[in-house]
């Protein structure tokens, strides 16, 4: 069976992280982003995930390598000479995605983080017989984004809404799609949107139902979603496998450490925290609602809440980062310092605090 | 006098990728070395001006980027300049002078009598012939170029003070806290070469003072070089600053324009700084139009011969456009600079901004800034593929690259 993954551009959103890394490559709850979804899919027998990108190939292809490897899944890329929406890309992996077997395949968007339902998906794409399944899931702010209106009962869709003015429904586009390869006909290798043009021609011919998703889903393409989607992951994690989680006096909540991680005394870390590889976390220091990449050194009694901090850098002793705080790679919190949401570029060294959300450049 | 058949070597400082933070959002696209200022990349200028130099033998250009990143650059430019343009990459940081040591050989290969220092990220009219001559008749190891400024604005640079009559640098400090002079270090030097006797006399009175300190364990805790390794030598506090008085270092004073280029801003401001100094050095480089046949031009205006420039748009003054431009109907450009590719559509209007490669600017839009060169949003930059949308107002805002606004924007900085 086969997968295509959307991987598209920049991930300006997620800047200045992705200005280090391409953004399927930043880690979430200390696994690179795309590898969630990749493990996800070899679970339930998917042989071949094609990613779509347009962006920084070299860097993606290198890291495929090893994990085609060691994940025992062939990991292909299909890449974008122009930006083709939501649509396009499939048309362009079209003969990476069919093969005789008739079978469907899976299209996911890279942002997205859930349980992955997929198994679940496979039988209710069985049992309605139609051209394509979609999940959505249930929000409390419905015209922020792309609503699904559907039939209750059989899930089948009957139109898309964009962010309507007034209330039609609360389900929206999870943005995992399972279809069969009749859809790749009418899709044309020119940039089109999945939303606003293939799906509602589908739904017209009663041939598209949707899924109510079960568990947690979050877009982490942006700072403040990721934050949160690491506390529904977490949550998640405790149900299924809470031994992967971190225990000790020294914990509190759900709390996620590398192995090679090292924690001081006295410290209190948690609740959501994810502590990434080769991270030292120096005495006395509290860690809450956030993620500390590969390598980065906490220093004593600093105090870190709702922030991401980067790959290597440092936060000095007594700092206070709170507030939506970006570190990006390498960079330097001088001691005594205090960060309230400050975005700060990579190879930086912070020697004055910043008291108001601001970008440091 | 000095004999005609002497040869000089030019040594142009360029830095390198972490070393300065303050050219972003530019600095993610390109080597700030290699950022066009009034259509030419900014080490275009003083390698210009070094070719003006009688007996020229040798450039280098010094820096800690790849090799890669100046390749194509230094073939193309040794070229068209016939003479040698090579890039030396440091592999760790010496300082200012220690760099200058570090390839003290390759520099010395053409035997020069005499060897020029210059900061790549420095605007000045580069007086050198003046410079070598006046250096000549002072007699000493190395004369210094330096400009007036205001009381206020002297203490960011280094501050001498020179005898009036001799000309002789008599004390050298480096951002002082309290007022010294107002006569400042421009950056650009011209040796003899005992400058290199000088250097290594720094590194092994460091070196004696290193193995010294060794044996007094508290004297180790009071140095407060002790952290420098012995041949990390900067040219500012360890030569200018002691051999000051010592009748080694004089002064050349310029009366023209002078200013650093460490932010977008000041590219900005410098661009049409050397935009006004082609009025006098190169007019057939500026371009000119009424409206007729070509687009109407109002002072200054560089355009690439590939740019295309509708006959119906007006442009100036201080402007810079880029190759492979194309500027639509209607179109009004102020002081600017419009990088390679660029689209602007009809109507549109740019004033005080830094337009990226490849970006597009969408009808009826305008991209402006209130044009302090100083200020952090003083004037407006758009990073590469940037695309401000029809009718879509852009003001004092920096935009990374690969952005579109299709809403628009004050005051923001938008990753």
């Amino acid at each position: 069976m086969k997968a295509l993954i959307l991987v598209g551009g920049f991930g300006t959103r997620l800047r200045p992280l992705t200005l280090s890394v391409p953004k399927p490559l930043v880690e979430f709850a200390n696994k690179p982003m795309i590898l969630h979804q990749i493990e996800a899919l070899k679970e339930i027998g998917v042989t071949e995930v094609v990613l779509a990108i347009n962006y920084q190939p070299e860097v993606m292809l290198n890291f495929l390598k090893e994990f085609e490897a060691k994940l025992g899944i062939k990991i292909t890329c299909s890449q974008e000479t122009e930006p083709l929406g939501t649509a396009g890309p499939l048309a362009l992996a079209r003969d990476k995605l069919i093969d005789d077997s008739g079978e469907p395949f899976f299209v996911l968007n890279s942002d997205v983080i859930s349980e992955y339902p997929l198994k679940e998906m496979i039988q209710f794409h069985k049992t309605h017989g139609g051209e394509a399944s979609i999940m959505v899931t249930k929000v409390d702010e419905p015209s922020k984004y792309g609503v699904v209106v559907m039939e209750e009962a059989t899930g089948e869709v009957e139109r898309f809404v964009e962010k309507p003015k007034i209330f039609v429904g609360n389900k929206i586009n999870a943005g995992i799609y399972l279809l069969n390869p009749s859809v790749l006909d009418r899709i044309e290798l020119r940039p089109t949107s999945i939303e606003k043009e293939v799906f509602p021609k589908i739904a017209a011919d009663k041939q598209l139902y949707a899924m109510v998703l079960p568990g947690f889903w979050m877009d982490i393409g942006q700072p403040r979603d990721y934050i949160t989607g690491l506390r529904l992951y977490l949550d998640s994690l405790r149900k299924k496998s809470s031994s992967r989680l971190a225990t000790g006096p020294h914990v509190v909540g759900n709390v996620l450490v590398d192995e090679t991680a090292k924690i001081g005394e006295g410290c209190l870390i948690g609740p959501d925290v994810a502590i990434g590889p080769g991270c030292v976390v120096e005495s006395g220091v509290r860690l809450s609602r956030c993620t500390v990449m590969r390598g980065v050194r906490i220093k004593k009694h600093a105090c870190i809440s709702s922030s991401i901090i980067g790959w290597h850098s440092t936060v000095g002793q007594w700092a206070r980062v709170e507030n939506m705080t970006i570190l990006g790679e390498d960079v330097h919190v001088c001691d005594e310092i205090y960060s309230n949401g400050g975005v700060v570029l990579p190879h930086k060294e912070i020697k004055s605090s910043i008291l108001k959300p601001e970008i440091v450049m | 006098m000095g004999s005609s058949g002497e040869k000089v070597v030019a040594v142009i400082m360029v830095g390198g990728p972490t070393k300065g933070t303050r050219f972003r959002p530019l600095s993610l696209n390109v080597a700030k070395p290699l950022f066009p200022l009034a259509g030419q990349p900014m080490v275009h200028h003083p390698i210009s001006a070094c070719k003006r130099i009688p007996n020229l033998a040798q450039i280098y250009l010094v820096g800690f980027y790849e090799e890669r990143e100046f390749a194509l650059y230094v073939s193309s430019i040794s070229n068209e300049l016939k003479v040698p343009v090579r890039y030396l990459r440091e592999e760790k940081p010496h300082g200012s002078a220690g760099g200058l040591y570090n390839f003290r050989d390759r520099i010395m290969e053409d035997s020069p009598s005499h060897i020029f220092l210059l900061n790549c990220d420095v605007c000045c009219s580069f007086p050198l012939q003046e410079m070598l001559e006046a250096h000549r008749r002072y007699g000493g190891m190395g004369t210094i170029l330096v400009i007036k400024v205001s009381a206020e604005s002297a203490s960011q640079f280094g501050e001498l003070v020179a005898d009036p009559d001799t000309k002789e640098l008599l004390h050298y400090t480096e951002k002082p806290e309290t007022f010294v002079s107002d006569l400042i270090n421009c950056g650009v030097y011209v040796f003899t070469p005992d400058i290199f006797t000088a250097i290594q006399g720094v590194s092994s009175q460091r070196k004696d003072r290193a193995n010294l300190r060794r044996v007094s364990s508290f004297e180790a805790l009071q140095s407060a070089t002790r952290s420098l390794p012995t041949d990390f030598v900067r040219l500012d506090q360890d030569i200018l600053s002691p051999l000051a008085g010592k009748k080694q270092l004089y002064t050349y004073e310029t009366m023209d324009f002078w200013e650093q280029i460490k932010t977008p801003g000041m590219s900005l401001k410098c661009s049409a700084l050397y935009l006004a100094q082609f009025r006098y050095t190169s007019p057939h480089l500026l371009a000119s139009g009424d409206g007729s046949k070509s687009a109407t031009i109002i002072g200054d205006v560089f355009i690439h011969p590939s740019a295309k420039v509708h006959p119906t748009a007006k442009i100036g003054p201080n402007v810079s456009i880029s190759a492979n431009a194309r500027i639509g109907p209607g179109a009004r450009l102020i002081s600017c600079i419009i990088l390679d590719d660029v689209e602007v559509m009809e109507n549109a209007v740019v004033i005080h901004a830094i337009v990226g490669w490849k970006s597009s600017i969408g009808r009826w839009s305008r991209v402006q800034a209130a044009g302090d060169f100083n200020a952090k949003l003083g004037i407006t930059i758009l990073g590469e593929a940037v695309s401000v949308e029809d009718e879509v107002v852009v003001v004092n805002s920096i935009v990374l690259p690969n952005k579109t606004l299709n809403v628009s924007v004050q005051e923001e900085i938008i990753l």
